[in-house]
């Protein structure tokens, strides 16, 4: 086990090496010289001058990238051109909304999609099932922020039951109701990963229930509910967890419109203003931040497959 | 034979044949499409502005009297266009680096590690930044951008098929015979990667265009004034609640071309390369 997860961590290092690298190089396309850009547009040339010092632009581009490096590794993102304040505080301020966000979808992937993909497997091509197929096919090609803005005009709109935009924050007025103004936005965000999700639970389940050891459980009196659960799910559940992770994406690309759509005050949000202000250091800091965030999932996801299936564990 | 092909794929599922004929009248509606239309898509009429669908404008105005309908029609040559572009771009990029990557082990190892990498960005960031990093939203800084971030996808593609190639049989038979190197690669590999070119490409102009219309939708896409689906969602959101259908239709619009091409896509990978059939 042990190995396993060493080979694993290296992997994890190198891949955020790499994603820093990638964040570095595609800064350097930038057309024009940083400091100016940076700086906008009534900068004088001893005020870029300064900067190019400060920053090391004048130095070689190898120099450059380990001072970018260190200062990374350092969590020194810079300080956004348009808020004048630290690229790390002002992600941090938007972080809670995005969090909450985050967590809502997922219980809505999570707690949707596994259940729906059980019952499906239950009965294949009964109701359940064909209903859902049409889902996901649907599910899949509906693009999230239209989903979200015919819900708002339904629910926030005509029945006026949920607040269609906006967000305060729960931490600091510790009001638990504001999670009301998330239940549109995570519903629309998570609705097309929960079909996904459903119809991998589905046929994972079908594949489990054929097996041999199924059939011995039923034939010992088993109740049906416990072997599915007891037996055919948690052997069910590897690509199901895969699903899973990859959901990760899915929600973080999804976010940015869906923020964008209620108006909520996240990181989704953040990062469509600062492309349209042209805040190339907050849009890094971002970038790097979900980037890394994404490839510790993975990480994570490998060792839970390690837990899940013994084999895994001694192959190594 | 190729139409006696066709016709059997099309009407092999009844969702297939559904598909194709909305692709077909979709390409249509891209060729023809101002000419078909009841109004300009560009004109403003402003004692006609906020109309429900009715029989002048079946699909309703928007907020500057212009006509829905006339304005998706015309959003469809645009959103063809473009999903074209795209995966045209990730695939001249994808083809040549994918076979290489799965044809030399160390090139393979490096450009893998590079291409995971950039597949850690999820796909709306990457285009963002790279939409940011361009410059200016137009056309063609949204093909290059949507296509940087499917190109490593049909790179991966490529790739497991170049590996998977390979170690067949008929590759050894060549090498026996004295083939080289690039006369495998050209003749015998590249020729056997078209159906899971074909495949990952469609999928790729489903995935883009519904990108692209996000991209739109956020108003960093193209410019404001090109009538687009996405652009036509993004101007009717402050009169989502007098006005719904200006966001409805044209949503409607990308849905149904998305589907099409998500469910041809599904066929074709089945017609094509049945290992690869997918539990769905």
């Amino acid at each position: 086990m042990l190995t396993f997860v060493l080979r694993r961590g290296i992997g994890l290092l190198i891949s955020t090496f790499l994603v820093i690298t990638i964040t570095f190089l595609l800064m350097q396309m930038i057309p024009g010289d940083p400091a100016a850009v940076m700086l906008g547009a009534n900068a004088t040339p001893e005020q870029i001058e300064l900067l190019r010092e400060t920053w090391g632009l004048n130095q070689s581009i190898h120099v450059q990238f380990v001072r970018y490096l260190v200062n990374f590794l350092r969590g020194n993102f810079g300080e956004s051109l348009f808020h004048r304040k630290p690229v790390l505080e002002i992600i941090g301020q938007r972080a809670e909304t995005s969090i909450w966000l985050g967590v809502a979808a997922l219980l809505v992937v999570v707690g949707m999609g596994i259940p729906a993909g059980v019952l499906a497997s239950i009965r294949p091509n009964g109701l359940t099932d064909n209903a859902m197929l049409l889902v996901a096919l649907s599910g899949a090609s509906i693009p999230s922020f239209w989903l979200g803005l015919m819900l708002m005009t339904l629910f926030a709109g005509r029945l006026g039951w949920l607040p269609s935009s906006g967000f305060t924050s729960i931490l600091q007025t510790g009001n638990l109701a504001n999670l009301k103004s998330l239940i549109l936005p995570a519903f629309s965000l998570g609705f097309v990963n929960a079909a996904l999700v459903a119809r991998t639970t589905r046929s994972s389940m079908l594949d489990v229930l054929q097996a041999d050891y199924i059939t011995t459980a039923r034939a010992k009196g088993m109740r049906g509910w416990v072997v599915v659960m007891k037996h055919a799910f948690r052997n069910a559940s590897i690509p199901i967890v895969t699903v899973i992770s990859f959901t990760f994406a899915s929600l973080v690309s999804g976010a940015v419109v869906t923020e964008n759509v209620f108006a909520l005050p996240g990181v989704g949000s953040l990062i469509v203003q600062s492309v349209l202000k042209r805040d190339y250091p907050v849009i890094q800091g971002i970038m790097f931040i979900v980037a890394v965030l994404y490839v510790v999932i993975n990480f994570i996801t490998d060792l839970s497959y390690a837990l899940l299936d013994p084999r895994i564990r001694y192959r190594g | 034979m190729v139409v006696d092909g066709l016709w059997k794929f099309a009407t092999r599922r009844r969702t297939t044949g559904l598909a194709l004929a909305i692709l077909l009248s979709l390409l249509f509606i891209a060729a023809v499409g101002p000419r078909i239309a009841p109004y300009d898509a560009d004109e403003l009429r402003m004692t006609e502005r906020l109309q429900g669908p009715n029989r002048t404008h079946l699909l309703g105005t928007d907020h500057f009297g212009r006509d829905i309908l006339s304005r998706a029609l015309s959003g469809t040559r645009i959103t063809l266009l473009l999903g074209v572009s795209i995966s045209m771009f990730a695939l001249c990029i994808g083809l040549p680096i994918g076979m290489l990557a799965g044809f030399f082990d160390r090139f393979g190892l490096l450009i893998m590690r590079v291409i995971d990498a950039l597949m850690a960005f999820p796909a709306i960031i990457l285009a963002l930044a790279l939409m940011a990093i361009l410059g200016k939203p137009g056309i063609l800084n949204v093909i290059l951008a949507v296509g940087l971030v499917w190109a490593p996808r049909m790179v991966r593609v490529v790739y497991s098929a170049t590996l998977a190639l390979r170690e067949s049989v008929f590759i050894e038979a060549a090498r026996a015979l004295g083939a080289s190197t690039s006369r495998i690669l050209l003749r015998h590999i590249a020729i056997n990667l078209i159906s899971p070119v074909i495949v990952q490409a469609t999928f790729t102009f489903a995935f883009s265009i519904m990108e692209v219309a996000a991209l739109n939708f956020l108003g960093v896409g193209i410019p404001p004034y090109v009538a687009s689906w996405g652009g036509m969602m993004n101007e009717g959101r402050t009169y989502i609640i007098r006005a719904p259908w200006i966001i409805l239709f044209p949503g409607l619009f990308l849905a149904t071309a998305v589907l099409s091409f998500n469910l041809v896509g599904d066929a074709l990978r089945d017609r094509l390369d049945p290992k690869l059939r997918r539990a769905m």
